[in-house]
């Protein structure tokens, strides 16, 4: 997005504008920008680089999520019961370490679990034929009431050990680093690197936009979008993992309603419901775009109750804005721009 | 017409097959409970279920024109909260319902305009509205003492009974009467209809489908908030959180009455039944003496068995209804195209 202001410096101001207005998901950076600069205008604490670790802490959650919920998009599906996953994950982590499991085996555990679901959801969806929206969902309602039985109610606690502070971000080996925003990192660059170079990618995209045209052209359809399933399960498990860590107890409530912004960071980013179209780095902007509007109403003050009306309101925002670039673009397909503006406007 | 057609045709009956599995259970409730099929305790089912038959009725409205609603959960929250604060202020009994049914137009017209007027996907303006529904009821609950009113006319929306039956569930009986009618026995309904088989071919019909969009969304709204100033008349009292889930609940009902997520097919009364199995099913177990942790697992699993049953009864059907071995054909091509009409029903699954 830095190349693109630099690349085109010889053009018009509007010429520039079009160009942002136009662009997939410009609005939304468009809007943490400017969010950014009046919260660094507004508070001395926001702009600091403690302030936006801490940003980066918090956000990993939903990235992950997000990055598993732009490949089950990009595939046409949707999975609703990734914030129960990623809870029931969390358990399965806890209860491992308490049953006297090593570390490096209750996270096995805990991404078989995801994995698990994820191949149940897809096996739901292209055997017996679910619609996506049903089978996830029963299985949001199954996952969490497995945590419900399993914890009778009462959290898991008292599974802590020093390697596992550190895995979950709670001691800071590395300066500002944790482990979790490595790990986060190296989950959008994996998930990047597969949508953009691997044979699975481009099926997935290609089963995305035209599910009939990519089974003639000999692509497993139904394997596809197991896989897609498989994978946004792993996430889940993945950040079930880092979230037991994070907050030291599985209470069965954890990670009821991830689902919802997992998919709002999802469609803030640019993936479509209708499939064929997300990007990783759009998990990454729409994570972000989440996160700094929750930091930034923390830091000004706003009461926390207000949180749920941001996020919606933001995301409202996110695809209305989304919406109306891409009728200015339809518009601009339509009638081609008359040269003679824009040569005045670089002559002048 | 043979035994094997008219079963055939039975099954295809839309809707014997959540009827069928509904009386099972009750059946299997009552027989397992004595207390089950006892006036109380049915009268508690139907006042309990007001609510959640009312949005998912709404919500079927929604689902036939091709859409689908997430915010109503909120809506019922909100509405009941609006409701509550304006009759604990001293507003007038009918201008307490009418500002919580206004909530709920407001949010199905917010709905309704950015989808149908901007074109933006559905699920997903639904899906902020639900947020920012949900959020502004907590703003709500935690500003103001949302403590209930005097019993009275409003409470008595719910307790007082017309010949044994309570008001409430007379109400809801009046306004799923009336939607199934709008639905099935009006040219509004028949356009519905033929939006959600085919917005193109409606639109070229003459359907301003955008508008259609539009009304349905304001429908489902009105409905959600009339079903939240019910549920607030029932509990007399708003707490953050409340409604939250009766969207897929709502959904989920719908579905279990066979109403296509995909549009153009479904109806009102199926998807009651499927409402009042769900409350039936978790009612019934909770006689039962089953752990209310099981709920959501018993829910979940009861979506998917019921879908996936009704997928195999349908294909079940079609198989039936093929027309067997054409006499003109030799044998040796009857058999092959026999094997490829069993291939046949499993193509649209994809969709």
């Amino acid at each position: 997005m830095a190349d693109m202001a630099t690349a085109r410096a010889t053009v018009s101001p509007r010429q520039v504008l079009q160009a942002v207005v136009t662009r997939p998901s410009a609005g939304v950076l468009l809007l943490l920008v400017v969010l950014c600069v009046v919260m660094s205008v507004v508070s001395s604490s926001f702009l600091t680089v403690d302030n936006w670790f801490n940003i980066a802490n918090q956000m990993v959650f939903v990235l992950l999520l997000a990055l598993g919920m732009t490949i089950v998009l990009i595939v046409g599906g949707i999975d609703l019961s990734v914030g129960s996953v990623m809870g029931l994950s969390a358990g399965v982590v806890a209860y491992s370490l308490n049953f006297g499991f090593t570390l490096a085996s209750a996270f096995f555990f805990a991404l078989l679990c995801g994995a698990f679901i994820g191949l149940i959801n897809g096996l739901m969806i292209t055997k017996v034929g679910l619609p996506d929206f049903i089978a996830t969902l029963a299985m949001l309602g199954v996952a969490r009431g497995l945590l419900f039985l399993w914890t009778n109610g009462v959290p898991f606690l008292g599974y802590m050990t020093p390697t596992y502070n550190t895995i979950a971000g709670l001691e800071r080996p590395f300066g500002y680093l944790t482990v979790p925003i490595i790990v986060a990192v190296a989950a959008v660059l994996a998930v990047a690197a597969v949508l953009k170079f691997a044979p699975f990618g481009r099926h997935a995209y290609a089963t995305g936009s035209n599910v009939d045209a990519a089974r003639l052209s000999g692509i497993s359809v139904a394997r596809v979008r197991i896989l897609a399933y498989v994978i946004s399960g792993l996430m889940a498990g993945l950040a079930g993992i880092l979230i037991a860590g994070r907050t030291t107890t599985v209470a069965p409530t954890t990670g009821v309603g991830y689902e919802v912004q997992a998919i709002a960071a999802a469609v803030i980013g640019g993936a479509a419901l209708a499939g064929g179209r997300g990007r990783a780095i759009g998990a990454v902007i729409g994570a972000l775009t989440l996160t700094v509007t929750t930091n930034a109403i923390n830091i000004a003050g706003v009461s926390g109750t207000w949180q749920l009306v941001v996020t919606g309101s933001v995301l409202l925002f996110a695809v209305v804005l989304d919406r109306v670039s891409e009728m200015l673009r339809e518009r601009s397909r339509h009638i081609p721009p008359p040269p003679v503006p824009a040569h005045a406007a670089a002559t002048a | 017409m043979s035994a094997r057609d008219r079963l055939a045709r039975a099954l295809m009956v839309e809707g014997a097959v959540v009827a069928v599995v509904f009386v099972v259970i009750v059946v299997f409730f009552a027989a397992s409970s004595p207390v089950f099929l006892t006036a109380g305790s049915l009268r508690d089912l139907f006042v309990e279920s007001v609510p959640i038959i009312l949005v998912a009725a709404g919500m079927t409205c929604v689902l036939v024109v091709g859409g689908i609603d997430l915010s109503v959960g909120s809506v019922v929250g909100l509405s009941a909260a609006t409701t509550l604060l304006s009759l604990q202020n001293g507003l007038p009994l009918l201008v307490g319902i009418l500002i919580g049914v206004g909530t709920g137009v407001l949010v199905g017209f917010i709905n309704g305009a950015i989808i149908a007027g901007l074109q933006v996907n559905d699920f997903i303006v639904t899906l902020a509205t639900l947020s920012i529904g949900a959020g502004a009821l907590q703003v709500l609950a935690t500003n103001t003492q949302l403590t209930g009113v005097e019993p009275g006319a409003f409470t008595g929306l719910t307790s007082n009974s017309i010949l044994g039956i309570p008001q409430s569930v007379l109400i809801a009986a009046v306004v799923i009467g009336v939607l199934e009618f709008v639905l099935v026995a009006t040219s509004f309904g028949r356009t519905i209809y033929a939006a959600g088989i085919n917005g193109r071919a409606a639109h070229l019909a003459g359907v301003s489908v955008r508008r259609l969009r539009l009304q349905v969304y304001l429908l489902s709204g009105s409905v959600a908030g009339f079903a939240g100033v019910l549920l607030a008349s029932h509990l007399n009292s708003v707490q953050p959180g409340l409604g939250s889930g009766y969207e897929l609940t709502a959904i989920a009902a719908a579905v279990l009455g066979g109403v296509s997520l995909a549009g153009g097919r479904g109806s009102v009364w199926r998807a009651v039944l499927g409402a009042l199995f769900l409350v039936t099913l978790s009612q019934g177990l909770q006689l039962l003496g089953v752990d209310p942790l099981w709920f959501a697992i018993v829910t979940g699993a009861s979506i998917v068995a019921a879908v996936a049953f009704d997928r195999a009864i349908q294909r079940l059907a079609g198989s039936l209804l093929q027309p067997r071995k054409p006499p003109t054909r030799p044998p040796a091509d009857g058999d092959e195209s026999e094997a490829s009409r069993a291939e046949a029903p499993s193509l649209p699954t994809q969709a």
